[in-house]
């Protein structure tokens, strides 16, 4: 049992966008008299799209046709079809992601992108697939260190941690190449929160300015000292705070990292040393890979090269958005693929008796009302501690007298627990529900509260669904 | 402490401690027992041995348990004395449970480790050569039959006879079971009686409730003692039913002594070839949850009759 996938993933940044087609091949890893194992056992990048500058509308816009016609030009020179999909993610990152129109972009795209694309953006995310694109989850496993990716593109920073393989954090903050562009050698762009850093530190630019090698360099190492604040080397001061996206948190003290990967479009300018001109890219990129490579904390860490650069996040969102359910499991095909799934999460207190599991449900569910509708919606729970069968039948009916509104609408009945008792609580629920309610009930699968999931059509003869948690990709 | 069994501990000690039997031994065994007996209990009263330089104090006793040395995870124990790299190690280790890392003392075993290797060994010789509790079997609302074996010494020497019911088994089958079920499940000890006391109530009734769930009938189910996997030929042949599948014990080993298998056949006659028969195995509480695994077999079971074939000839 063996089978092949197609993946796509497409990123629409703040400075370009590109394209790329994956291959995942998914088989049973488990012995032939086992219970079936089913996993991605292979991910390949089959097609790479030129990179493109991201094409834009106005300063706020995207200019979503012109993004339609990028991509129908792409699946034509890669030969390949929105039916040949069956996963995959479509990511507007960046700056780009507060542009106006993302939902339009969206929109125009779902068409194109297979039946079963998720689309999404949120600096956790990204921060995570630029990270596994570049290599940095199976850098810092193989050498068991902690180490930590910069993807430095052109309008933000986007870092995640990796221990040993498992991710311990991210952030994501305003530092990139193109925060200040450069026309015909003078300051054509400054992104506010850099004039305003320049300005603390006592440098003043404007728009017009004369391109200054000299001072420009000095703000980039104004931005690089902020990057070494964020790993954690060096004490935060006031002003750092502001500069997180999203209002977004700093990563925790003790992250203790030791080693670094770079992608993103400055990676490049970090790892290669050519100065020989430095507005080639009409921007501050080759200075900020500068001033980031001699920053005299940073150097101080370990250096590895990352596996993917610039390409790391579509890589990322290609081959590493999509993960596979466990292997036992039951489920109503015909109400699959699902999307956009919120999570309602049974918190691990709540899990530990019947009555307050109900409870949890119940009174959650109407946070996930819109516009006073019951809208679809996932309970997830890890499901630790009740895989015996008497237990399992208990739990059945705890979620069936928890989620009483679910059962009495017409969405079908989505159950997601990370422990191995998918099937059985799945024949539980049918059997108490009498069969009169569309039952989704997978494992193997870790969500969190606020998360969105998507589930797929089945895979492997039916043994697995695939699965894109859109929010953040904690499965191992 | 009566003086009796205090004078056999006493004998004990001596024995090992090489002293002849004699009468200077026996006249030292009645001093000291006469001076334990004179303080029953009493914390402070000290036997010696004249003679001898022994001097032993019964007081010392210790209230409470031993530790239970199988309570010990495997995977997390590491015994190494000033290790270059404990936690690498450990990281190996907790993949799986294997006697790594455990130390040595000279050549040979730590006391710890040894003692552990012993008692998982135990634990294996007793999954074996254990009954399982009938009163457990019929909780499980299951009646009981016999193969031809009369005892685990036989059931051990003479595999054929654990492949044939006994004439009464045959009897009590014919008069308890459904004719012609669609499905035959029933339980053996196999190797492992541990499996069947560990697994059957959540691994039977999970079957049970996913058959259920596929609208697939069901025959009696019940108990085999010193039962081959074989004898499930025999088993489908006597009730007629479409699909036979043995919830079986597994050969125990020194990880866990509570594994079990399901051998599943379709249209199972006496003397068909053993590729015929589906196969899921290391079902146990660190191997597949068996709750799950029923699940699992009954999915199997619905597709070896959707498919008409099972072993080598359904492609799963």
């Amino acid at each position: 049992m063996r089978q092949e996938i197609k993946s796509i993933g497409i990123d629409i940044g703040t400075s370009t966008t590109q394209l790329v087609f994956s291959r995942l091949v998914i088989e049973n890893v488990a012995g032939s008299y086992t219970v079936p194992r089913v996993s991605i056992v292979e991910k390949e990048v089959i097609y790479r799209s030129k990179i493109y500058f991201t094409p834009l509308r106005s300063a706020s816009e995207i200019d979503a046709d012109k993004i339609k016609e990028i991509v129908r030009s792409e699946y034509q020179a890669a030969g390949m079809k929105p039916e040949d999909l069956s996963t995959g993610a479509v990511i507007i990152t960046g700056e780009t992601a507060r542009k106006k129109n993302a939902n339009e972009v969206l929109e125009a795209l779902s068409d194109m992108a297979g039946d079963f694309v998720v689309a999404t953006a949120g600096p956790d995310l990204e921060s995570v697939l630029a990270a596994r694109g570049a290599g940095t989850d199976a850098i810092s496993e193989e050498n068991r260190t902690t180490v930590a990716n910069l993807d430095i593109g052109g309008g933000t920073t986007n870092i995640a941690v990796y221990e040993k393989g498992a991710m311990k954090g991210t952030c994501c903050l305003d530092i990139g190449g193109r925060l200040i562009k450069v026309e015909n050698g003078k300051i054509s762009y400054i992104f506010h929160k850099i004039e305003k850093l320049a300005a603390n530190h006592g440098i003043r630019i404007a728009v017009g300015d004369r391109a200054d090698p000299e001072i420009l360099m000095k703000i980039c190492r104004i931005m690089a000292d902020e990057l070494a604040i964020a790993l954690r080397l060096v004490q935060a001061d006031d002003e750092h705070r502001s500069l997180y996206t999203n209002d977004g948190k700093m990563m925790r003290e003790d992250i203790g990292i030791k080693a670094v990967t770079y992608s993103g479009g400055v990676a490049d300018c970090i790892y290669q040393e050519d100065d020989s001109d430095l507005f080639r890219y009409g921007d501050i990129g080759v200075l900020l890979g500068k001033a980031v490579r001699e920053n005299p904390t940073i150097s101080g860490l370990k250096l590895y090269q990352a596996k993917e650069t610039i390409r790391a996040t579509v890589v990322g969102a290609g081959t590493h958005s999509t993960d596979v359910s466990g292997s036992t499991i039951r489920y109503d095909k015909s109400r699959l693929p699902l999307k956009n799934v919120p999570v309602l999460k049974i918190s691990e207190d709540d899990e530990t008796d019947f009555e307050s599991f109900s409870q949890a449900i119940a009174t959650q569910l109407p946070l996930f009302y819109t516009e006073g509708r019951m809208e679809q919606v996932a309970i997830a729970f890890s499901g630790r501690g009740w895989t015996g069968f008497q237990q399992i039948q208990k739990l059945a009916s705890a979620i069936i007298k928890g989620a009483r509104e679910v059962i009495e609408s017409s969405y079908p009945l989505i159950v997601v627990a990370e422990c191995d008792i998918g099937k059985a609580l799945g024949n539980a629920l049918n059997i108490q529900l009498d069969f009169k309610k569309p039952v989704i009930c997978i494992d193997g699968i870790r969500a969190a509260g606020g998360d969105y999931i998507d589930i797929g059509e089945p895979l492997a003869g039916g043994t697995v669904v695939p699965v894109v948690n859109k929010t953040l990709v904690f499965n191992s | 402490m009566e003086s009796k069994d205090l004078r056999t501990v006493i004998e004990e000690v001596l024995k090992e401690m090489n002293l002849k039997p004699g009468a200077e031994a026996a006249d030292s065994v009645s001093t000291a027992v006469k001076e334990a007996v004179r303080v029953p209990g009493g914390s402070g009263c000290q036997l010696v041995i004249p003679g001898k330089g022994v001097s032993l104090d019964p007081s010392y006793i210790e209230e409470g348990e031993l530790p239970d040395i199988t309570e010990i995870d495997l995977r997390t124990q590491y015994l190494v004395e000033n290790p270059v790299n404990k936690e690498a190690y450990a990281e190996q280790k907790a993949a799986a449970p294997c006697r790594l890392g455990i130390g040595k003392a000279g050549a040979r075993y730590k006391t710890l480790p040894q003692l552990e290797f012993r008692a998982a060994h135990s634990a294996a010789q007793d999954a074996v050569f254990n009954d399982v509790d009938e009163e457990f079997i019929e909780s499980q609302g299951l009646f009981i039959v016999q193969t031809q074996c009369d005892s685990k010494d036989t059931y051990l020497t003479r595999p054929d006879l654990g492949r044939k019911l006994s004439p009464e088994a045959v009897e009590t089958i014919k008069a308890k079971c459904k004719k012609n079920p669609t499905v035959q499940i029933y339980v053996a000890d196999g190797l492992s009686s541990a499996a069947v006391a560990a697994n059957i109530p959540d691994l039977l009734p999970a079957i049970m409730q996913g058959l259920q769930s596929y609208h697939i009938e069901t025959g009696t189910p019940f108990f085999v003692k010193y039962g081959r996997v074989a004898v499930e030929d025999e088993v489908s042949e006597l009730v007629g039913a479409d699909v036979v599948c043995t919830l079986i014990g597994e050969r125990p080993g020194l990880i866990t002594a509570t594994s079990m298998s399901a051998y599943i056949a379709y249209k199972a006659t006496v003397g068909m070839p053993e590729a015929r028969r589906t196969v899921v195995s290391n079902i146990h509480s660190a191997g597949t949850n068996p709750a799950e695994a029923g699940a699992h077999i009954a999915e199997i079971i619905k597709i070896m009759l959707e498919k008409k074939a099972s072993g080598t000839d359904l492609k799963l």
